[in-house]
C-alpha cells in the first residue's frame, strides 16, 4: 500500500505537491461557493426592502394593489403568510413521513447489505432521485387528490414531498451507519443489549450528524419545488391548516408572483426567506449535532 | 409507481413502437402529431454530464477542505453551511439568476450570442448539484477513523498521500454514493433548465447549441397536455427512469472494475 | 402501492351539508392574477371562499374531468371531441377577453407597423433581418437597424401561443399548411422561453427580438408592441377598448368560438375569450345542493357588472354586453338533479 522513500529530493518534491494540492483544494473550494455569495447578493439587494413585518403577518397581495403600489412608487402590501403556514404544515407532515420510514429503510438497507434486494432498493432509492418531480406530484395526484381526498389537498402535496425526500434521506442513512465501526455495534451485542436499543442508542446517536445531513438536504430540497404541489396541493389564498384542503406554500406564491407582472419583486424577497429557513434549519441541526458528540 | 409509467406510456408505444426513443421529430400540433425522445434524451445526458464534469472536482475539494483540511475551524464550518444553503435555493431562483446574471454574463464573454444552451445549463446544473455531493461527501470524509490515518502519517505520509491512499479509499462508496445522487438530481432537475436552454426540440450540435432535456419539456408541455401527447410526456418519464436506472448500473461496474 | 387510473367510484360526501361552501378551481395562467383578484374579492364582499390555481389550461381540463375541482379555467374552448371524452356534458363560460400582442426590442423605434405579409414572412424564418425592405416599405419613415430578427416564442404549451398560432393560420395558408395552431407547435424559427415572463424577459435583453406575449402581461410592463393590420384593413393598436371590440362578432349560443382576424372595424385581431368551464348536471359525486348553488351564484357574480369593471383594472378586456347575455343564458341551463339552480 504505502511505499515508503527516504530518497530527500523525492521527499521535497512530495510535499511540493501536498502544498499544491492543497491550494487547489482551497481555491476550488472558495470557487464552490462564489454561486452563494452572487446568488444571496442578488436576492439581498432585490429582496430585502420588501421584507417588514407585514411580511409575515399577512396574506399575499392582490394584482390591483401591487400595481397601485408600484405606480405610487410604494413597497408591494401584504406578506406571504399563507405560503409561510402552508409550506411549515406540509414540511412537518412529509417530515413525519419521511424521516421514520428513510432511516428504516436505509437500517435495513445497512443490515442487509451482501442482499439481492436490498440492491434493488438502494436501486430504485437512486433512481427515484432522478425522476423529475412533476411526475412525482402526478403520482401523487393519482393516488391522494383523486382517490383519497377528492380533491386537492395539503395531504397529496405533502405525499409528493415525502416521495421526493426519501431517496435523499435512505442513502444518507445506510452511508453513515457503514462509517460506523463495526466493533461500536458489536460491544452492544455482547453485552446482551438487545437490537433494538444498539440501534437507537447506540448507532443512530453516534451516526446522528450524518442522519441530519440527510434530513436537512431533503428538506432543503423539498421546499423550494414547485411543479409537484401545483398538482396536489393547488394553492389557497388563505391559511389553511386543513390537512384534506387545498394549502398555498412559498413556492406555490412564487409561481404565482412570477406569473403576474405586478408582483414578479415578490419573488426575490420570498426566496430570500426560504433561504433564510434553511440557514435556521442548518444551525439548529448543527447545534443538536454538536451537542451530542 | 413504475406501473402508472408504464400504462400511460403503451399508446405512444402502440402508435410509435421502438421509433419513439430514435426519432428525434416532434410536432405537437393537432391532426399532424409526431413525437421522438431523441433529441431529449441527448440534451438531458449532455448536460448532465457536463455538470457532473464541473461538480465532481468542486464538490471533492470542497469537501476535503471541510472534512478534513480544516475540520472543526469556524471557517469550515461557514463554508459548510454556505453549501447546505445552496440546496436550499429554490430551483427558480437559479433560473432567474442564471436568466438575469449568468447568460448576460457569457454573452458578455463571448462564448455565445444568446447565453441560451447546454453550457448556460450545464453550469447552473453543476451549481445546483454540488451541495448534494459535497454534504453527504464531507460527512463520509470526516468519519474515516483517525487511527486509519494516523498509522499513515506515522509511516511518513503527506496529507496528499493519506487523501488519496487512506480516505478515499475508505470513503469510496459514500463519495461514490453522493456523486450518484447528486447526478440522479441533474437528470431530473426542470425549471432552471427550462429558462435557460432554449428549448430548442432537436438534437444540440455543440456545448454553446440549443437544445432540451426530458424534464424540461415534461415540465414544459406537461400543463396543456392530454391524448397522445400525454402519453408521450409519460413516456419520456419512463425512459428517464431507465436511462437513470442505467447510468446507475454504468457507475456500479465502473467503481467495481476500478477500485 | 396501488394506483386505480381510472376510478370513477362515486363517494359520498356526507360532511358538506351545513357546512359553509368553499370552491375550487383550477385551470389557466393567462386569467391568474385577474381571477386571484376578483375571487378574493367575492370572499370579501360574499363570503364565499374561492380558492383558484394557475395549473394551465390543460391541467384545468384534467383536473374537471377526474372531478376534483367545481369548475376549471381554460384559454382554449373543448373541441367536440375532448367535450366527447369528458364524462358528462361540459359548459363554457367566458369571463373576460385578452389579446396576444408582437412585442419587440428596437432601441428608438417607439411604433412599427406590421401587415399580415410581414408577420408571415418573420415568423416563417423568411425575413431574417430587421433592414428588410418589405418591412422598411410598410414603414416609412422609421429607420431600421442592419440587425438579426430573433423570434422568441413560448416553450411551455399555453393559450397565449393557440390564439396567436390560430391568428397565423387564418391569415396564412403557408403557416396553416405547414406550421398549424395549437398550444404547443413545431417552430419554423426562433428559441422558446418560459411563460410570459420567459418570453418578455428575452426580448428586453435582445436587441433585434421579437415575440409575442399576453396583453395584460405587456401592459403592464410597458413593453413596446406593434400595430397590427385587421380584416377591415385597420392599423390597430392592442388596447382595453380594441380588444374588447372583438367580440362585437356573431357569438354562437354556447360561446365557443375564436375572435382572432374579427371583422369588427375597430378590432385588434389577436384577441380571444377566456372560459371557465364547468358540468350542467350539477349534481355529481355527492356534491350538496348548496355546492352547486355556490358554484353557479359565484360564476354569474363573475360575469355580472361588478367583477367586469374590476377586469380593466389589471389589463384585462371586459366582456362586451352581447357576451354577457350569451354567458348568463347559458348558466341557467345548469341543473341540479334535473332542477334548474339558478332562481329566474
Amino acid at each position: 500500500m504505502l511505499v515508503i522513500i527516504n530518497n530527500s529530493g523525492e521527499s521535497n518534491y512530495r510535499s511540493k505537491k501536498n502544498k499544491l494540492f492543497l491550494g487547489l483544494v482551497i481555491l476550488l473550494s472558495l470557487l464552490t461557493i462564489s454561486p452563494v455569495v452572487l446568488i444571496i447578493y442578488k436576492l439581498i439587494a432585490k429582496g430585502i426592502h420588501q421584507i417588514n413585518l407585514s411580511f409575515f403577518t399577512e396574506t399575499a397581495p392582490d394584482t390591483l394593489a401591487a400595481m397601485t403600489a408600484i405606480n405610487n412608487g410604494e413597497i408591494i402590501p401584504g406578506g406571504i403568510l399563507n405560503g409561510i403556514t402552508g409550506t411549515l404544515f406540509m414540511v412537518t407532515l412529509a417530515s413525519f413521513m419521511a424521516i421514520p420510514i428513510g432511516i428504516m429503510i436505509g437500517i435495513f438497507l445497512y443490515e442487509n447489505t451482501e442482499k439481492k434486494y436490498a440492491a434493488i432498493i438502494r436501486d430504485i432509492s437512486d433512481i427515484m432521485q432522478g425522476i423529475p418531480s412533476i411526475v412525482l406530484g402526478l403520482i401523487a395526484y393519482l393516488w391522494i387528490v383523486k382517490n383519497v381526498t377528492n380533491g386537492f389537498s395539503a395531504l397529496a402535496g405533502a405525499v409528493a414531498l415525502t416521495i421526493m425526500m426519501l431517496p435523499l434521506i435512505i442513502r444518507s442513512t445506510e452511508e453513515t451507519l457503514k462509517m460506523i465501526p463495526q466493533s461500536i455495534k458489536e460491544a452492544g451485542f455482547a453485552l446482551g443489549v438487545p437490537y433494538h436499543k444498539v440501534m437507537l442508542r447506540v448507532l443512530i446517536p453516534s451516526s446522528l450528524s450524518g442522519l441530519l445531513t440527510g434530513i436537512l438536504l431533503a428538506i432543503s430540497r423539498v421546499l423550494g419545488e414547485t411543479a409537484p404541489l401545483l398538482l396536489t396541493a393547488l394553492g389557497s389564498p388563505i391559511v389553511n391548516l386543513n390537512i384534506d384542503k387545498p394549502t398555498s406554500a412559498v413556492p406555490l406564491l412564487i409561481w404565482d408572483f412570477y406569473n403576474d407582472p405586478n408582483m414578479v419583486d415578490l419573488i426575490w424577497s420570498s426566496s430570500l426567506f426560504l433561504m433564510g429557513f434553511v440557514l435556521t434549519l442548518n444551525l439548529i441541526s448543527k447545534r443538536i449535532a454538536a451537542k451530542r458528540t | 409507481m413504475v406501473f402508472s409509467l408504464v400504462s400511460g406510456s403503451i399508446p405512444v408505444f402502440n402508435e410509435y413502437g421502438f421509433k419513439f426513443i430514435f426519432s428525434s421529430a416532434w410536432n405537437p400540433t393537432e391532426g399532424r402529431e409526431e413525437y421522438g425522445a431523441l433529441s431529449f434524451i441527448a440534451g438531458t445526458v449532455i448536460t448532465s454530464i457536463f455538470a457532473l464534469i464541473i461538480c465532481i472536482p468542486l464538490a471533492f475539494a470542497t469537501s476535503l477542505f471541510i472534512g478534513e483540511y480544516f475540520r472543526g475551524k469556524w471557517f469550515a464550518k461557514g463554508l459548510g453551511t454556505m453549501i447546505d444553503l445552496l440546496a436550499g435555493v429554490p430551483s427558480i431562483v437559479y433560473g432567474l439568476w442564471g436568466f438575469y446574471v449568468l447568460r448576460p454574463f457569457i454573452v458578455d464573454l463571448g462564448l455565445s450570442t444568446q447565453g441560451y444552451g447546454i453550457f448556460t445549463s450545464g453550469l447552473i446544473l453543476a451549481i445546483m448539484i454540488i451541495p448534494y455531493a459535497t454534504s453527504i461527501s464531507t460527512e463520509i470524509i470526516s468519519m474515516v477513523p483517525n487511527d486509519l490515518k494516523e498509522a499513515a502519517y506515522s509511516l511518513g505520509s503527506t496529507k496528499l498521500e493519506v487523501i488519496f491512499n487512506v480516505i478515499v479509499p475508505t470513503a469510496r462508496s459514500g463519495i461514490f454514493a453522493s456523486f450518484i445522487l447528486a447526478f440522479g438530481r441533474a437528470l431530473g432537475e426542470t425549471m432552471a433548465i427550462t429558462m435557460l436552454i432554449g428549448n430548442t426540440n432537436a438534437i444540440p450540435k455543440g456545448l454553446f447549441d440549443t437544445g432540451n432535456t426530458m424534464a424540461s419539456v415534461i415540465a414544459n408541455q406537461f400543463g396543456e397536455a392530454d391524448g397522445l401527447k400525454l402519453s408521450a410526456l409519460i413516456a419520456i418519464g419512463l425512459l428517464l427512469f431507465v436511462i437513470t436506472a442505467l447510468i446507475n448500473a454504468a457507475g456500479k461496474f465502473i467503481i467495481k472494475k476500478f477500485a | 402501492m396501488i394506483t386505480s387510473c381510472g376510478n370513477t367510484e362515486q363517494k359520498a360526501d356526507s360532511s358538506s351539508s351545513g357546512k359553509k361552501v368553499a370552491l375550487t378551481a383550477a385551470g389557466a395562467t393567462f386569467p391568474l392574477p385577474y381571477y386571484n383578484l376578483v375571487f378574493k374579492n367575492y370572499t370579501k364582499t360574499q363570503g364565499t371562499l374561492v380558492t383558484y390555481g394557475g395549473i394551465g389550461s390543460g391541467g384545468g381540463i384534467r383536473s374537471l374531468k377526474d372531478r376534483v375541482v367545481d369548475f376549471g379555467a381554460t384559454d382554449a374552448f373543448l373541441s367536440d371531441k375532448k367535450a366527447a371524452d369528458m364524462p358528462a356534458k361540459v359548459i363554457h363560460i367566458p369571463t373576460c377577453l385578452g389579446a396576444v400582442v408582437v412585442a419587440y426590442n428596437l432601441p428608438g423605434l417607439e411604433e412599427i407597423k406590421l401587415s399580415n405579409e410581414l408577420l408571415e414572412a418573420i415568423f416563417m424564418g423568411e425575413i431574417t433581418n430587421w433592414s428588410d425592405a418589405k418591412i422598411k416599405a410598410e414603414n416609412p419613415g422609421a429607420n431600421f437597424p442592419t440587425l438579426d430578427i430573433t423570434f422568441v416564442h413560448r416553450s411551455d404549451g399555453s393559450g397565449t401561443t393557440y390564439i396567436f398560432s390560430d391568428y397565423m393560420s387564418k391569415i396564412s395558408s403557408k403557416w396553416e399548411t405547414e406550421v398549424g395552431r395549437g398550444k404547443s407547435l413545431k417552430w419554423p424559427v426562433g428559441m422558446g422561453a418560459k411563460g410570459n415572463p420567459g418570453v418578455a424577459g428575452t426580448i428586453k435583453q435582445t436587441i433585434g427580438a421579437i415575440g409575442y406575449i399576453g396583453s395584460e402581461y405587456a401592459f403592464a410592463q410597458k413593453i413596446p408592441y406593434a400595430k397590427i393590420k385587421n380584416s377591415s384593413g385597420n392599423f390597430i393598436e392592442p388596447s382595453i377598448e380594441s380588444i374588447s371590440a372583438s367580440a362585437n362578432v356573431e357569438i354562437p349560443a354556447d360561446t365557443r368560438v375564436m375572435l382572432t382576424n374579427s371583422s369588427d372595424p375597430y378590432a385588434y385581431p389577436i384577441s380571444g375569450f377566456t372560459w371557465i368551464i364547468l358540468y350542467k348536471e350539477q349534481s355529481y359525486n355527492g356534491r350538496s345542493l348548496a355546492q352547486a348553488e355556490g358554484t353557479v351564484n359565484f360564476l354569474n357574480w363573475l360575469i355580472d357588472k361588478e367583477a367586469q369593471a374590476i377586469a380593466p383594472l389589471v389589463h384585462y378586456a371586459p366582456l362586451p354586453k352581447k357576451a354577457v347575455e350569451r354567458a348568463k343564458e347559458i348558466l341557467k341551463s345548469t341543473t341540479y338533479s334535473g332542477r334548474p339552480i339558478l332562481k329566474q
